[in-house]
């Protein structure tokens, strides 16, 4: 166990991130993520990089045993870690360490504006009287849905319950308010109306290294069916939730990904959480670093990553 | 205000809508020229007018010629030329060297220590711009008179002798491309759909024909499928190239492509560098162009007074579709594209 020096009073990894999340329904698991990452750096004092690197990888174990879905907060990790290897240069801890808090900043404002710059880049493919499917709840789906309605822009939305949470519920009160025509579909029906959709546009928990998705599950049914009738299947994800995983298939996918904590024990019974929709089915990644192909992801990973 | 177009402007966008000036090679030797004329003249004093004045000239040509894509990829690459000279300059005198990607990448965004994006300040008087721009765009004049040739000396790595290749229409890069071919290759036989309504497959066929070596096949259009199966290559050209890799071509290029689909025969589309747009298919209403009706049907006939007659000029071929693209720098496959956009424009010139 590394030796920390506490500074002021005991400062609790978990209770701060949910907090965080508590706070504020509207932020991504991710940025709360970095955020407690970002606090931990500046509430204790590290004698060695070696040690600030065992803290924030038991961090982010810490974290991802809380009950939420972890894909982001292991991408969201993953990036931070990187970024605090990527800032070392020969200079004193102490001030690598204001050097990262200070560029932790920044990286964190850039974040929380990459919601609005996404649904920005989205506007040019809503058209006036279209209409579009998406899959339950996303932040930035609904984010740049709002964002073409206050353009007087008038289309329909189809929104799928979305599994056994119901957030397809969720979000037709969400769009309701914002004054938006939604219908709320089964996610057997998900069939019936593609023929009727102009396209379909989703949000991910995770974008993987050859450019596919991890999605609450019914997304990869929603490709397929997409792909038959020939509609394009727009994905919605910030650049953090771009991750080092290569999966191959469904059973591929990490458990921890798929299951809740409570039923890792014995999966047998209980239904998957999320599914896997390979880049194939993907017609463009609408992300804050631009208009991607799913090509195009695994070149940014590699450039970080290198 | 609203900007003026520039004498030269305006006489060119008059000469395209005439047809004066056609095929996308002249057009974009036009349009270079225009803006080596406004770099030239005394009109800007740094690089944020020049590129303002850029902008405004490019903007005005693409609302004036919404379909020749060209004219605002050839603006695109001023623009980054302009970004590159300057910053070179600038890093010369300020002594500090400059390794940041232009384009937003994820490496960036962790990595990136100041608070603003845009740290340039492009309207501080550089010396010595003009000339170093001037020296630039002489490469990029050599590279677009050299990219025909370039594309041309590939044809035999493509094509061999006794093989079936179908063209649709007529296209400068592709008649050149197969001129090569006939000349090296022996019992070589090219069928050419005619591409109607303005059958300029015609015109290539007799271009082609001149060599009596090589065995030429017109067929009208509907029989494209029918001659496919057995097809080895097909060949076409394009009108530009799309973000995503599909392409927007003549019309016809899509039954073109999903015969080919559907009997697994490659297709192979040649397009130079200057034709790499980067947009996306999403505004469908500004994507096609209706053609004269006439050669459809004549107007003194009879079904022309009750039928409602369309002729739509464009096709848009997913990338799915598309085998190989070959440019004068080599080929390319479709999921390349969008690399080859980031490097060849800036990501703030995307939209001009």
């Amino acid at each position: 166990m590394p030796e920390i020096v506490e500074k002021g009073e005991e400062f609790d990894v978990v209770t701060y991130f949910l907090q965080l999340l508590d706070n504020d329904k509207d932020m991504s698991s991710g940025i709360a993520a970095i955020k407690t990452l970002l606090m931990i750096l500046e509430k204790k004092q590290f004698g060695t990089i070696h040690i600030l690197h065992t803290t924030m990888r038991e961090a982010v174990a810490a974290m991802r045993n809380t009950d939420l879905s972890i894909a982001a907060i292991v991408s969201a990790g993953e990036l931070f870690c990187r970024f605090i290897t990527l800032s070392l240069d020969d200079k004193h801890m102490e001030e690598c360490r204001q050097i990262m808090l200070h560029r932790g900043k920044i990286f964190l404002t850039k974040l929380n504006n990459s919601r609005q710059v996404i649904a920005q880049q989205a506007q040019r493919f809503i058209c006036d009287g279209g209409r579009i499917l998406t899959h339950s709840r996303s932040r930035v789906v609904l984010k740049a849905l709002i964002t073409a309605s206050k353009n007087k822009k008038s289309f329909h939305v189809y929104v799928t319950q979305g599994g056994t949470e119901n957030s397809g519920d969720e979000m037709i009160k969400d769009l309701k308010a914002a004054g938006i025509e939604c219908t709320l579909i089964l996610d057997s029906a998900t069939g019936y109306v593609m023929e009727s959709v102009d396209f379909v546009m989703v949000g991910a928990e995770a974008v993987v290294e050859s450019g596919g998705i991890i999605n609450r599950i019914g997304s990869y049914t929603m490709g397929l069916c997409a792909r038959e009738m020939k509609k394009p299947f727009y994905v919605l994800a910030e650049s953090f939730k771009f991750s080092r995983l290569y999966p191959l298939n469904q059973r591929d996918l990490p458990n921890e990904y798929k299951y809740s904590r409570k039923h890792l024990n014995d999966v047998a019974k209980v239904h998957p959480l999320v599914d896997y929709t390979p880049p194939a089915y993907i017609t463009l990644l609408f992300t804050d670093l631009g208009i991607l192909t799913p090509s195009a992801v695994s070149d940014e990973l590699i450039k970080l990553y290198m | 205000m609203r900007e003026q177009p520039l004498k030269e402007v305006t006489q060119l966008i008059h000469a395209i809508k005439v047809g004066m000036v056609e095929g996308s090679y002249s057009i974009t030797n036009k349009t270079l020229d225009i803006f080596k004329y406004i770099i030239m003249s005394k009109s800007w004093q740094n690089a944020d007018e020049l590129m303002r004045i850029v902008r405004a000239q490019s903007r005005i040509m693409q609302a004036a010629l919404p379909q020749e894509t060209v004219t605002s990829n050839i603006a695109r690459r001023i623009l980054k030329l302009t970004r590159e000279e300057f910053d070179l300059l600038h890093a010369k005198i300020q002594h500090f060297a400059d390794d940041s990607q232009a384009s937003l990448s994820l490496h960036k965004l962790v990595t990136q220590t100041s608070e603003s994006n845009v740290s340039v300040d492009y309207s501080k008087p550089q010396q010595g711009l003009r000339e170093a721009l001037l020296d630039h765009l002489q490469e990029v004049e050599t590279e677009l008179e050299t990219s025909s040739e370039n594309i041309c000396v590939q044809a035999e790595e493509h094509i061999h002798s006794s093989e079936i290749i179908l063209t649709l229409g007529h296209s400068r890069s592709v008649e050149n491309f197969l001129k090569r071919a006939i000349k090296k290759r022996q019992y070589l036989t090219i069928i050419v759909a005619e591409c109607a309504p303005s059958c300029r497959g015609h015109n290539l066929a007799t271009k082609l024909a001149n060599d009596k070596t090589v065995d030429i096949i017109v067929i009208p259009d509907a029989s494209i499928f029918a001659m496919m199966s057995r097809v080895n290559k097909v060949i076409i050209g394009t009108h530009s190239v799309l973000a995503n890799g599909g392409l927007r071509a003549a019309c016809g290029a899509y039954t073109v492509a999903l015969a080919a689909k559907h009997y697994s025969v490659p297709v192979i589309v040649l397009a130079p560098m200057y034709k790499l747009s980067p947009l996306h298919l999403c505004e469908q209403d500004a994507f096609n162009m209706v053609g004269c009706a006439e050669d459809v049907i004549p107007y003194d006939s009879l079904p022309a007074r009750e039928a409602k007659v369309y002729s739509p000029m464009f096709d848009y071929v997913p990338p799915e579709l598309v085998t190989l693209f070959i440019s004068n720098t080599g080929g390319h496959a479709p999921s390349y594209v969008y690399r080859l956009l980031t490097e060849l424009y800036h990501p703030e010139d995307l939209e001009i």
